[in-house]
């Protein structure tokens, strides 16, 4: 399945700039996994060594939150990745 | 007090909505908000706040305009270079509303003098530009029971969220740890100058209506805001049973600074004052073990101007680079402000550098005590 991944401002310098790119996957952990064969070194930023999402990153399935990088999109098309902003 | 002729017809707007009308005004007339970094978030949202009548506007920044600063915060002039921005705040917003007292606290908010003074408001502005003071002002209005609308702005990418006690979560529990994050200020990304203009106004909207009752608070929503796409886009969040700040058993009773609160596997995050650093280098002039000097800035801003001997090596590239052998000696980070040198600081600590320091208040502080001449971009 593929899906829109919108990326946060901070990780599109893995992107060149774009703020969204395609991905194939029924899971959150398939599309990232696909997302980091496109864009080398983008997961990691996001997801840790016990494949947790990591504290300063939220994703979402739509407006689904996902806790666990495993639950499948179940119907949702866009994932949308989230990163703590510092700017002021 | 009823309203003056005066403030009769300056809010006579405000007067014919319902929400608001004589007695909300009177509202926030009487009200106390709190606006934590005079920057790109904090001079819209300061100036909106003034103009619909705070009674008290507290504004906290112990930062001097930089010319870089005008393309977005429009607060300032081109006059106001070098001055103080909280004594130049106070200024412009008596001017635009003399009916309000403004109240400067040209200082930077730390552990010790949070409370006293977010205590002293009703609502809290967050518009900081430091991660570090961002987790500060959350965990002190939660500790407190104050309200609170934060914001954040990256390139063209801004996030609002708003934190009312025993209503919703608080910014722990949307980003419960952001110090591994990389996440790059203004000065390192770059900013769209009229992004802070949107999500300042944001804030000062739930400022008001945090004062007035009225309306639905971005509570439990996280709001983003894309201007290059021109989307806005909006995610729920929940209060975390284990958030460490407003959780069932919340392990931060009392605001701490940075390197306990948001970099707490960092052993030891040694300052260096600007003089402190001035004896250091001396000592090597005189033969003492050598000292190595790492400025983690952008290129650009280290061409503009930097300390003799410095080397360049970018936050970024910092991140990622190979600490197999993270090498002898003393090692002093420094950048602008000292936002990205204590960050440079704890990741090589981290990587086993023994004796790692940074420069604090940056090369800001350096330009100010120790040589006027540098420049700093």
């Amino acid at each position: 399945m593929s899906c829109t991944v919108r990326i946060a401002s901070p990780l599109r310098s893995y992107t060149g700039g774009a703020a969204s790119v395609s991905a194939s996957g029924a899971s959150v952990a398939e599309l990232l996994a696909d997302l980091d064969r496109s864009y080398p070194g983008i997961r990691f930023r996001m997801i840790d060594e016990q494949d947790s999402i990591r504290p300063h990153i939220r994703v979402y399935a739509g407006t689904r939150e996902i806790h666990d990088i495993t639950e499948r999109m179940d119907g949702e098309n866009v994932l949308h990745l989230i990163c703590a902003l510092s700017g002021g | 007090m009823a309203l003056s002729d005066t403030e009769i017809e300056r809010y006579s707007r405000h007067l014919l909505l319902p929400e608001v009308g004589p007695a909300g005004q009177e509202k926030l007339r009487a009200a106390r908000v709190l606006v934590v970094g005079a920057g790109g978030l904090g001079s819209p949202a300061a100036l909106y706040l003034a103009a619909s009548g705070i009674g008290t506007l507290g504004v906290v920044d112990c930062d001097r305009v930089d010319l870089s600063n005008l393309q977005r915060q429009i607060l300032y002039g081109t006059d106001d270079v070098d001055r103080p921005k909280a004594t130049v705040a106070a200024r412009r917003l008596r001017e635009l509303n003399s009916e309000i007292a403004v109240v400067t606290h040209a200082l930077e908010l730390r552990a010790q003098n949070v409370a006293s003074i977010v205590g002293q408001y009703d609502v809290v502005v967050d518009g900081t530009d430091r991660l570090a003071t961002r987790y500060l002002v959350n965990d002190a209005c939660v500790i407190l029971g104050k309200p609170l609308s934060s914001a954040a702005i990256h390139r063209f990418e801004g996030q609002a969220m708003t934190y009312v006690p025993g209503r919703g979560p608080c910014y722990r529990c949307l980003f419960p740890d952001a110090s591994a994050a990389a996440v790059a200020s203004c000065a390192q990304a770059g900013v769209l100058g009229v992004l802070p203009g949107v999500l300042g106004a944001i804030q000062a909207t739930e400022a008001v209506k945090l004062v007035l009752g009225a309306g639905e608070l971005l509570v439990g929503r996280l709001l983003t805001y894309d201007a290059l796409e021109m989307r806005f886009h909006e995610f729920p969040f929940q209060r975390r049973p284990d958030c460490a700040a407003c959780g069932d058993a919340p392990s931060i009773t009392a605001p701490a600074d940075a390197a306990a609160a948001c970099e707490d596997d960092t052993p030891v995050l040694r300052r260096l004052s600007p003089r402190e650093l001035v004896t250091l280098l001396r000592d090597v002039e005189r033969g003492g073990p050598p000292v190595r000097l790492i400025d983690v800035r952008e290129p650009a801003e280290f061409s503009a101007g930097h300390l003799a001997g410095a080397e360049s090596i970018p936050l970024a590239e910092l991140e990622r680079a190979d600490w197999a052998s993270p090498g002898q000696g003393a090692t002093v980070f420094m950048c602008r402000s000292g936002a990205r040198s204590a960050r440079a600081c704890a990741i090589a600590t981290r990587h086993g550098l023994r004796e790692a320091a940074h420069l604090e208040g940056g090369l800001i502080a350096w330009a100010a005590a120790i040589d006027p001449t540098l420049r700093v971009a």
